[in-house]
């Protein structure tokens, strides 16, 4: 049996994975986007049609605003430097979401809002470099 | 005391640089006590790295809050376990434990096979010197674990470590993990060697194919306890979100198994040298590439990797293994090729080779989500991320085919199936599958999950006629009973049942994955003695309680759970706790959600705690009912227990 037949079947499924992992990033399934773009608030003012996109920035002091008739609404200000944009969210919040946590949101625009699907915050263990900053904030404080 | 560590991280530094002289020279001169002073050398290198690494630890328990690491990570309050783990709790300190690990295993090595594999020792040792040297070059003049704290004050009290990382598993998941990556490390070193000394002797790759299993066995732990503790603690209901850091550990696992596989062929056949030495090289380099994503900062932008220290000391370290490991591999093909061909595709062998190329493709798909994002910020300057819903479009073909695999390959014969044997082989399995298809179309599911279940059934089959046949021989033969025969056939061959054991929880966990296509979940709120319904059970709210505790503040919901029925299920008793509560200054005060599961056979139920309102006492849920769940973590089990069979030492007789 050749060994032609082999690479036959190997370059087939490889090509067949590259055409499937394209399809994927270009497929949009449902209100699941395989790739989304992470823009600055800037960029997201400077563009008109825009779809899902994430965001990433601080929330910023004192901006939490939760509506006391039902805790799953929160609206804050999230802010990259100057630029600043009012969010909105639906749903269970992080535990280290709080003033000053650094959070990535997903979701789109509506209206002058920003309507966040997903809200992350940074995770401690996982992003040294934030935690760092934080931290050394706090050991001056002492 | 801290002056011991540094000191000692500094002599260690020097000592590997002679070391690696020294063995040089006994490659020149031939003079054996050179290599055995080399080998002395190479014990005091990997011991200071021991010593620096106890005398952190040390630091950390004691409380010594003039090192900016201790300071940093732990405080008085930070009960004696989290002080022991924040070792790895840190950017410093993780580069250290490496270090320290690969110390521990160069130690084993260099002390096991003091008087094997001759020619190859000299290199192992060098190359093995070369990787530490790289890890003592980072910890002494990059990232030294043992710095004062920058401070023009006494500091009282540390940070502490984050609350959500003082979890048990947190202190034991990362040293798994690390003993995985860092025991890749030995493979390559022997792989590397046997290709500067042009050895191409079977006997070494019994050495790797061991050490390889070690390692893949530890890898297989870390990552499973990973997504245990992402499920218990961090409270989104999942266990694996190919996160940067998951898909770290999950590209060397793929080629480290694609390694296990194919390194068979070569002990038993003498084939795919090139392609094995091409594995190891990967394995490795992709656990350095683990270290180097987790720990440079590149995945959250490329504009802090720019500007950490250790992100490009790390690339050139990852080019500098690529282009010496390729180049060495080129230079010698002619000696690697292998005269022999696979015959045919019903083999055993190309069975292996398909596997090998799968699980190849599958860490490429891996490899390119992970790293898209940077490159898109790189060459674009718009940073596009890759969700979870990329990573499982594309592996879930990819992995029902690896299943398949699972159950084919081990039907198959060396050299080319019969027909006669195709037949006797597979009926049995084939005939489970097309019945499970059958069963699950007509109760109604649907896609994916018809596939895996009855490609679940098939694998499942295949294995237990596989051991059925094996146990029905020797009953005839023997006269064995049952369990006589189980244990005695496992014991013969223990690397072959073992692997089937692995299989077995491959299939367990797979049916676990697929559980996910019918999870369901709601957010409410609600007041005591209300209830709420969701995927046919009630939840009733029956009391909200507050605590006072040593280091927190406590609200904990009593869930009632009843069935459709009005059958009594279980009690949910989610927490919501602030630490650092007293803290007059809010932003410093730190919620944490308690979680409070109901795991069986079937379902999970999974309820978070968000918070409650004062003012009209209403609490806030988030309820999960998450199907097949626990056969994760079975599968999870029998991961460890094939391996360990596999591993299990044969009596004494055989050495």
């Amino acid at each position: 049996m050749g060994k032609n037949k082999f690479l036959v079947v190997i370059i087939g499924f490889i090509t067949v994975t590259a055409f499937w992992m394209y399809w994927v990033s270009t497929n949009p399934s449902g209100t699941e986007s395989a790739l989304i773009r992470f823009l600055s608030i800037d960029e997201l003012r400077a563009e008109t049609n825009h779809g899902r996109v994430k965001l990433g920035g601080n929330v910023a002091d004192e901006s939490i605003q939760i509506n006391q008739n039902d805790l799953l609404e929160a609206t804050f200000i999230l802010s990259q430097g100057e630029a600043t944009l009012p969010v909105r969210y639906y749903g269970t919040r992080p535990d280290l979401f709080k003033d000053g946590a650094e959070v990535i949101v997903e979701g789109a625009m509506e209206g002058e809002v920003f309507q966040a699907e997903v809200l992350q915050t940074k995770c401690a263990s996982r992003y040294e470099g934030d935690l760092r900053d934080v931290q050394t904030e706090n050991i001056e404080e002492m | 005391m801290p002056i011991v560590g540094s000191v000692s991280l500094s002599l260690a530094f020097g000592f590997s640089i002679l070391t690696l002289i020294v063995i040089s020279l006994y490659l020149r001169t031939n003079d054996t006590r050179l290599m055995e002073t080399g080998r002395r050398m190479s014990l005091i290198v990997s011991g200071l790295s021991l010593v620096a690494t106890f005398v952190l630890l040390f630091e950390l328990v004691t409380s010594n809050f003039d090192i900016d690491y201790v300071a940093h990570y732990t405080s008085f309050e930070t009960p004696l376990l989290y002080k022991l783990s924040a070792l790895w709790a840190g950017q410093a300190g993780s580069l250290l434990f490496w270090l320290a690990i690969l110390s521990f295993y160069t130690i084993i090595v260099v002390l096991r096979y003091r008087f094997q594999h001759h020619s190859l020792m000299p290199w192992v040792i060098i190359i093995l010197t070369t990787i530490q040297v790289f890890f003592l070059l980072l910890t002494v003049f990059v990232a030294n674990p043992f710095g004062p704290t920058k401070a023009d004050f006494v500091v009282q009290n540390g940070m502490g470590l984050n609350p959500l990382l003082q979890n048990v598993t947190m202190a034991i998941h990362p040293p798994t993990l690390y003993l995985g990556y860092v025991g890749f490390a030995i493979p390559f070193a022997f792989a590397l060697a046997s290709l500067i000394t042009r050895d191409v002797n079977p006997m070494w790759i019994r050495s790797i194919r061991k050490w390889t299993l070690i390692t893949w066995g530890w890898l297989t732990i870390g990552i499973i306890l990973g997504g245990w503790w992402a499920y218990q603690e961090l409270g989104w209901g999942g266990y694996w979100a190919w996160d940067p850091v998951e898909n770290a550990s999950f590209m060397p696992w793929l080629t480290g198994t694609a390694l296990l596989h194919s390194i068979i062929i070569q002990e038993k056949k003498n084939m795919l040298r090139v392609w094995n030495m091409t594995l190891v090289i990967i394995t490795f380099t992709l656990s350095i590439f683990g270290t180097f994503l987790t720990r440079s900062g590149v995945m959250s932008s490329v504009h802090s990797f720019a500007q950490s220290a250790i992100g490009p000391l790390f690339l050139y370290f990852i080019a500098l293994i690529l282009i010496v490991s390729f180049g060495l591999l080129f230079s010698r093909l002619s000696i690697l090729k292998s005269e022999k061909r696979i015959e045919s595709f019903t083999s055993r062998e190309s069975g292996f080779l398909f596997n090998n190329v799968i699980f190849i493709v599958m860490c490429f798909t891996v490899f390119w989500g992970t790293i898209f994002p940077v490159l898109s910020e790189a060459v674009r300057g718009t940073k596009i991320t890759v969700g979870a819903p990329f990573f499982n479009q594309v592996n879930i073909p990819i992995g029902l085919v690896l299943l398949f695999l699972t159950g084919v390959g081990p039907l198959l014969a060396w050299r080319k199936t019969s027909k006669t044997g195709f037949i006797r082989n597979f009926s049995i399995p084939l005939l489970a599958m097309v019945i499970a298809l059958i069963v699950f179309m007509v109760i109604g599911y649907r896609g994916y999950t018809i596939v895996s279940f009855s490609l679940a059934a098939f694998v499942l089959s295949a294995i237990t006629v596989e051991f059925a046949r094996g146990i029905s021989v020797r009953i005839r033969k023997q006269k064995e009973n049952v369990f006589q025969a189980l244990m005695a056939m496992v014991a013969r061959n223990k690397g072959r049942y073992g692997g089937y054991v692995v299989h077995l929880g491959i299939v367990f966990m797979f049916i676990g994955f697929t559980g996910h296509a019918f999870d369901q979940e709601k957010e409410f709120g609600i007041k005591v003695g209300e209830s709420e319904h969701i995927a046919g059970y009630d939840f009733e709210l029956m009391s909200v309680q507050e605590e006072e505790r040593p280091n927190h503040y406590a609200w904990i919901a009593d869930i009632r759970v009843t069935d459709l029925e009005g059958e009594f299920v279980t009690r949910l008793v989610p927490e919501k706790r602030i630490y650092f509560y007293r803290d007059p200054n809010p932003n410093r005060q730190q919620p944490h959600s308690e979680l409070s599961i109901y795991e069986t056979v079937m379902k999970d139920i999974y309820s978070i705690f968000n918070g409650i309102e004062s003012e009209n006492q209403t609490a806030y849920f988030k309820i999960m009912v998450n199907p097949l769940v626990w056969w994760v973590w079975f599968g999870g089990y029998f991961m460890v227990f094939g391996t360990i069979i596999a591993l299990w030492p044969n009596r004494k007789k055989v050495a």
